[in-house]
C-alpha cells in the first residue's frame, strides 16, 4: 500500500523512516493546518499528495515552506521551554 | 532555527520524571511500495494519530498511553461530532476544526473537484504514545492494512498529530 505521511517532528521522521514524508514545522496539533484556514490545509494536502507522486528514493522527507509566523519562530521557544520546565 | 528536537527533549523530560530512557524507533532503511497510479482514479484512506473519535458513539481512547484500538470514522462524517482524547499534544485547535489533524472535509472536496478518485468509505484514528511497538507492528497495523485492501483503498493519507 503506497502511503505519504505529512509530519511536525522532523528528528521523529528522520529516526522512524516512513516510505515518504512532508515535512510542516509547525507546533504539534496543526500538522495539516491552521484552524479554519482552508486554503492553507489544502496547499499541504497537494503539496504531499506531490511528495507522493515524485519521492523515488524511499526514506525521503521535504521540507515544506510554510512558517508558522512570519520571521517570528517563538514558539519553538515556547515548546522547549515547556518540555524543559526551565 | 532548527526544527525542534522533540526525541532529545523527550528523553530529558522522561529522565527528570525519574522513567528510564525511551528507547525511539531507529529504522535504517524505509519499505516502499511505488505509486503508480493516477490519483485521480485512487481511492484514498486517511488515517491520524491524534486521538480523535465520535462524541457519544465511539468510546474515548486512553489519552495518556498505550492504547492499541482504532476507530473507524465514515467519509460523510460531520466533524463537530469528533472529539479528542489525548493528553500529549495541544488540541486546543483541532478540538475546533479536526481538519488541523484529520482534513477529512478537505479530503471530501478534493473528491468533488476530482482530484482525487474517491475518498474512502472508512478512515482512521488512533492515538499517539504506543510504547509497544510489536504489538502495534504485529496487531493493530496489519489488522488495518487487511481493511484498507478489503476496501479497495489505493494509496493511505498518513498524519501523525
Amino acid at each position: 500500500m503506497p502511503t505519504i505521511s505529512v509530519s511536525s517532528a522532523r528528528d521523529v521522521t528522520e529516526s522512524v523512516k516512513p516510505p515518504r514524508s512532508v515535512f510542516v514545522n509547525f507546533p504539534l496539533g496543526h500538522t495539516t493546518g491552521k484552524a479554519f484556514d482552508r486554503e492553507l490545509q489544502m496547499k499541504i494536502i497537494k503539496d504531499a499528495f506531490d511528495a507522493l507522486r515524485s519521492i523515488n528514493e524511499p526514506g525521503t522527507i521535504i521540507d515544506l515552506p510554510y512558517r508558522w509566523e512570519d520571521g517570528d519562530e517563538s514558539w519553538e521557544t515556547e515548546v522547549e521551554r515547556q518540555m524543559t520546565g526551565a | 532555527m532548527c526544527p525542534v528536537k522533540y526525541i532529545d527533549l523527550t528523553r530529558a523530560l522522561f529522565s527528570a520524571q525519574g522513567f528510564p530512557p525511551y528507547e525511539w524507533t531507529v529504522n535504517e532503511t524505509a519499505p516502499f511500495t511505488p505509486f503508480e497510479k493516477k490519483l485521480e482514479e485512487c481511492r484514498v484512506a486517511l488515517l491520524s494519530t491524534g486521538g480523535l473519535y465520535i462524541r457519544d458513539k465511539q468510546p474515548p481512547f486512553d489519552p495518556d498511553r498505550n492504547d492499541l484500538t482504532f476507530r473507524e470514522i465514515p467519509k460523510e462524517i460531520d466533524v463537530t461530532e469528533l472529539a479528542i482524547s489525548h493528553n500529549n499534544y495541544d488540541h486546543t485547535d483541532a478540538d475546533k476544526d479536526p481538519n488541523c489533524v484529520f482534513p477529512i472535509e478537505r479530503f471530501r472536496e478534493l473528491e468533488a473537484e476530482g482530484y482525487i478518485g474517491e475518498l474512502a468509505p472508512v478512515n482512521y484514528t488512533i492515538m499517539g504514545r504506543i510504547f509497544r511497538r510489536t504489538a502495534l507492528q504485529n496487531e493493530m497495523a496489519p489488522e488495518i492494512l487487511r481493511r484498507l485492501k478489503e476496501a479497495g483503498v489505493d494509496v493511505f493519507f498518513l498524519v501523525p498529530a
